[in-house]
């Protein structure tokens, strides 16, 4: 369990930047937490604050009970080897095989050379790079980089990994497979995972809680398929419709009907809602966009339709589709 | 004529060449190094951040740098006395040749040591690195490469003082050329001289090159 009480981070300099203003947030253990937000949000800060390679000006860090701005350097640095870091540049060392690149934190705990051999061993295995242990990271593409990252993060069992854009810097397959990947640790290990993204198919594929961030402060915070269907907050619907929406083409948004926009999740996408609808309201129904994806745990389906109809079946329509727990928002105001 | 004389002392000379920029190479990089990786480490935003420190240190090397070698070697005579016992030969030259060196390693081994990632720091830094693990097993291995280039150039660099250390009684093949070359009109003990000294510098670097480039895996 990690939480933030009340952080604040402002980073002197020519321009002096308020990075972190009053973060307040918890992070339950052995899920996937996402954070999202615009560039400069805060996000690379607010992770930073977890491991104290960025220290809080004034506020609490929790990680499992201890106060991480409390620690002295030493206790700092034994805390750390129970935190995993994964980075979106994967930061492995160029003069290490990967071999030595996985067992590094391993050296530095001083752990026997025996053990470093059957840990890395096992980790080589655990992100699929048995047959590259004897190669240097110049040498990999950058999603077997990745992997490594990944691996040396794990080496010493940490109960928490974070992970910087882990996937910024890889094309959309790799991605998808070193998501898999974490998704993989997080059921086999049990460990919590913390993933900073700007990309919505990140929090959409893997993460169970998602906090928005904006402007150093987290907006709205909920579970992926609450924050997907009902945002609260506007920075949450702005990240969501540049993810979702498509661009309708303008003589389609000028034909003066009214354009919905529904949110359908879990058992609700299996129903044939719409076709209930218009028996039950006699509207005419236009459907100019759907989707479904899959989330984490949940499917989820996104319609665009435009209803043609009377000003009294149109709002009949819509009290007709939020009894039905679809979410329903005006598409064309 | 070249004769077997001459032969004998143009490699005698070759050889107290050798031995003094070997001498004072290895040992303004034992002392360089260290002051080096303060440079690097004491700077703003460092592992280690010691601003004033930095500030004295930088100082006291670029003082370092900017006296010419042939008046820093006269200027130290005292100093060279006290530890050489002696201010003539190739044993004595080793005193002013390590004390001008130094302060030339420690800063390419400063400019070596900045190139190392500092996001491979912060890495390490993430995994609870003490700053002298991160000095021994991330910023040296990562700049090996660098640092073999430096200890080169000033290899390289040394050859050259060494000669003007051989001009007032170093020893080697500076002297060798002063004082017959120069002195007595042999022009082709001073052509020798030359060509000795070229071979010299082209196979240092040569070497330093196939060292670096052993230790560099970036591709
Ligand atoms: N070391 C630093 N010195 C000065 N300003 C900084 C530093 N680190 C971050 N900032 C500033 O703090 C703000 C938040 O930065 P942060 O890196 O946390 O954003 P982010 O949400 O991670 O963005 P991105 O998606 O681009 O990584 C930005 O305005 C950034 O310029
Ligand atoms: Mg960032």
């Amino acid at each position: 369990m990690i939480e933030f009480k009340n952080v604040h981070k402002t980073f002197e300099g020519r321009a002096s930047v308020h990075a972190l203003r009053g973060v307040d947030l918890s992070i339950p253990s052995g899920e996937i937490f996402g954070i999202i937000g615009q560039s400069g949000a805060g996000k690379s800060t607010l992770v930073r604050c977890i491991n104290m390679l960025e220290r809080p000006d004034s506020g609490e860090v929790w990680v499992d009970g201890v106060l991480m701005n409390s620690l002295s350097p030493k206790e700092l640095s034994k805390s750390r080897k129970r935190i995993g870091m994964v980075f979106q540049h994967f930061n492995l060392l160029n003069s290490r095989t990967v071999f030595q690149n996985i067992a590094f934190p391993l050296e530095l705990a001083r752990y026997p050379k025996k053990d470093i051999v059957e840990r890395v061993t096992v980790l080589a295995e655990l992100v699929g790079l048995t047959d590259k242990l004897q190669g240097y990271p110049g040498q990999l593409s950058g999603g077997q980089k990745q992997r490594v990252g990944i691996a040396r993060a794990l080496a010493t069992q940490p109960r928490l990994l974070l992970c910087d854009e882990a996937t910024s810097a890889l094309d959309p397959d790799t991605t998808i497979s070193v998501l898999r990947l974490l998704k993989d640790i997080n059921e086999r290990l049990k460990l919590t995972i913390i993933v900073i993204t700007h990309e919505m198919q990140v929090i959409q594929e893997i993460c169970d809680q998602v906090a928005v961030m904006e402007n150093g402060t987290v907006q709205e915070t909920g579970r992926v398929v609450d924050v997907f269907t009902r945002p609260r907050s506007r920075a949450a619907r702005s990240m969501l419709q540049g993810f979702w929406d498509p661009k309708l083409p303008s003589a389609l948004q000028s034909t003066g009907n009214t354009i919905l926009r529904l949110t359908f999740a879990n058992q609700k996408v299996h129903q044939p809602v719409i076709a209930q609808l218009v028996r039950t309201c006699g509207v005419d129904v236009n459907i100019l966009y759907g989707r479904i994806d899959q989330l984490k745990t949940a499917p989820f389906g996104i319609l665009l339709v435009e209803l043609v109809g009377s000003n009294e079946q149109r709002s009949q329509s819509i009290a007709f589709l939020q009894e039905n727990q679809v979410e329903v928002e005006v598409f064309n105001p | 004529m070249i004769n077997q004389a001459i032969l004998s002392m143009l490699w005698n000379g070759t050889l107290d060449t050798l031995r003094m920029v070997s001498i004072a190479t290895f040992l303004a990089t034992l002392a360089g190094l260290p002051v080096g990786v303060l440079l690097t480490t004491t700077a703003p935003g460092h592992i280690l951040e010691q601003p004033f420190l930095h500030r004295v240190c930088g100082g006291i090397v670029n003082l370092g740098r900017s006296i010419p070698f042939i008046i820093l070697m006269v200027a130290i005579i005292p100093f060279t006395r006290l530890i050489a016992g002696t201010s003539i030969g190739t044993t004595a030259a080793i005193v002013p040749l390590t004390v001008a060196a130094t302060p030339f390693v420690a800063r390419l081994v400063d400019g070596a040591l900045r190139e190392v990632d500092a996001g491979v720091i912060e890495a390490a830094e993430s995994m609870g690195a003490t700053p002298p693990q991160i000095i021994y097993k991330v910023m040296i291995p990562e700049a090996l490469p660098g640092l073999v280039l430096a200890v080169t150039v000033t290899a390289v660099n040394l050859v050259g003082y060494s000669a003007m250390a051989g001009s007032i009684g170093g020893g080697g093949l500076g002297d060798l050329a002063i004082r017959y070359g120069y002195q007595r009109f042999r022009g082709d003990i001073m052509l020798m001289t030359v060509i000795i000294l070229v071979l010299l510098v082209q196979g240092i670097q040569m070497l330093g090159d196939a060292v670096a480039r052993k230790f560099y895996h970036r591709n």
